[in-house]
């Protein structure tokens, strides 16, 4: 029957530096390949320099990244994810790829798809369990375009993921919503059945950098039309298609069957105390936030030994002894924060400069009055009560 | 012989629209989903129904119940008892 499922974030084990097993386990590396990037999306919180032929930014030296993964082995890593800028964009993306083919790291790619060869899909599904996401923003190459910043690459982010289909690679989509594209959110589902995608994923806008422009231009949805269509896409669009969807709204919003039941894609423990960030210039950060906030840039990998930035990085230290207990605002009174963790430590820094600080978008919904009650802990004297007049 | 399961009065069943539920422990602030087969079992944890009586409960209002229905109890409860969600009543 499986009906129950731990949500609790699982304690660390206990910390001894001598032991095999690192008290926290760095599972996975975010490697953001390049500085540059081929499209110019109006949402990106990275915020790459826009590279276009004529100019070639710098981009992580394989002899670095080669060396940040040996590093890495003995402190947990199981697999990496090559995010960018633009990860296809790397001037060495083969090598990188047979590095991590031969060293049986399981891959995770988020790409534009538009550098996406078939020659490089092939590659790519020669790795350990590799998972693509794709970004396709619109049903329609106007749409697209617009949110991307270069026209034709919608068809070229189609051809891409059309080669990784190819090579039996069956992407994720994403879809980033914003007030431009939320009426195309059923026909971008229709493309990616129509593409043999294994699932389409919906990001919300966050107010980081070019995301934070769209949100004081009024490009971006309200609170209430972002929860409203988290459920529709949950409650309804999800029973129209045989594709997985996953709604990136925080765990409080979304429904226990979501996380759990038959279809379900897991209750989301947010992974930021098994993750580390490098940049493309070698810095080793907190994630892409390090792009932005110099702050959460923690060392640099041709300087730094890993183990010691994994292991006493002041802001890791922090976080790992003040999650979930520390976060403040709604967060605090939020029954999820154990596996939610704040949902996004990096966008609440950026937000207040305080690691702290509430997830925004619970704020906004608790401000409005559209905070699920269930998860909130301060409904719970009434319901104790009442469970125990039951008993 | 002690098979009569009883829910720890501290914690709260908070149920949702879609029948599933969350237990909820305000003194951790662990929480736990429980499905709608779940949040029927934990309703009978009241020290006065055995395994055997929730199986026969469970039969009589759900269909395709497995045959390995109270194994799968048995585990269910295990695992509640595990995170301080249950104890049990001696049974007379």
């Amino acid at each position: 029957m499986n009906q129950t499922e731990r949500e609790q974030n699982s304690p660390p084990v206990e910390a001894n530096r001598e032991r095999s097993t690192p008290a926290y386990p760095l599972n996975c590396i975010y490697f953001y390949l390049t500085e540059g990037c081929n499209l110019c999306c109006r949402h990106c919180w990275i915020q790459p320099k826009f590279q276009n032929g004529e100019r070639v930014f710098p981009s992580l030296e394989v002899d670095l990244f080669k060396s940040i993964i040996a590093q890495a082995k003995p402190l947990g890593l199981g697999s990496v994810k090559l995010t960018g800028g633009e990860p296809l964009l790397h001037p060495q993306i083969a090598d990188l790829l047979d590095h991590i083919r031969e060293e049986n790291l399981r891959l995770t790619i988020e790409t534009n798809g538009v550098l996406c060869t078939p020659a490089l899909a092939r590659q790519i599904a020669s790795c350990v369990n590799p998972f693509v996401s794709v970004s396709i923003d619109g049903a329609d190459g106007e749409t697209h375009d617009w949110v991307r910043g270069v026209a034709g690459s919608f068809g070229q982010a189609m051809d891409g993921a059309r080669n990784l289909v190819g090579a039996g690679i069956h992407p994720q989509i994403i879809m980033t919503i914003m007030r431009r594209n939320s009426d195309q959110i059923e026909d971008v589902v229709r493309l990616a059945e129509g593409l043999q995608a294994n699932s389409v994923k919906f990001n919300i806008v966050q107010p980081t950098a070019r995301g934070e422009k769209m949100h004081e231009a009024g490009d971006t949805l309200t609170i209430e039309e972002l929860i409203e269509i988290g459920r529709w896409v949950e409650s309804e669009l999800a029973a129209k298609t045989h594709l997985r969807l996953h709604y990136s709204h925080p765990s409080a919003f979304r429904p226990m069957s979501k996380m759990f039941g038959e279809r379900g894609d897991g209750c989301g423990v947010c992974g930021i105390l098994g993750i580390l960030g490098v940049l493309g210039n070698g810095s080793y950060a907190l994630c892409g936030i390090g792009e932005t906030v110099p702050e959460l840039v923690f060392g640099h990998a041709a300087e730094d030994r890993l183990a010691d930035i994994w292991e006493d990085s002041s802001v890791l230290k922090e976080l790992r002894e003040g999650l979930p207990h520390r976060i403040e605002g709604i967060c605090s009174d939020c029954v999820m924060r154990g596996i939610c963790l704040g949902s996004c430590v990096a966008q609440n820094y950026y937000s207040t400069r305080n690691l702290w600080a509430g997830y925004w978008f619970c704020e906004a919904a608790k401000k409005k009055g559209l905070f699920p009650s269930t998860r909130l802990e301060g409904g719970r004297r009434i319901n104790r009560k009442e469970a125990r007049l039951s008993l | 012989m002690i098979d009569k399961p009883v829910a720890n009065p501290l914690i709260v069943l908070r149920e949702e629209f879609d029948d599933w539920a969350i237990l909820f422990d305000p003194d951790t602030g662990n929480a736990f989903g429980l499905n709608p087969t779940g949040v029927f079992v934990w309703k009978l944890l009241d020290g006065g129904h055995s395994l055997d009586d929730i199986s026969t409960k469970l039969r009589e209002s759900a269909e395709a119940v497995p045959e390995e229905v109270k194994d799968h109890l048995r585990e269910f409860v295990q695992d509640l008892e595990k995170q301080g969600l249950v104890g049990f009543e001696a049974a007379l």
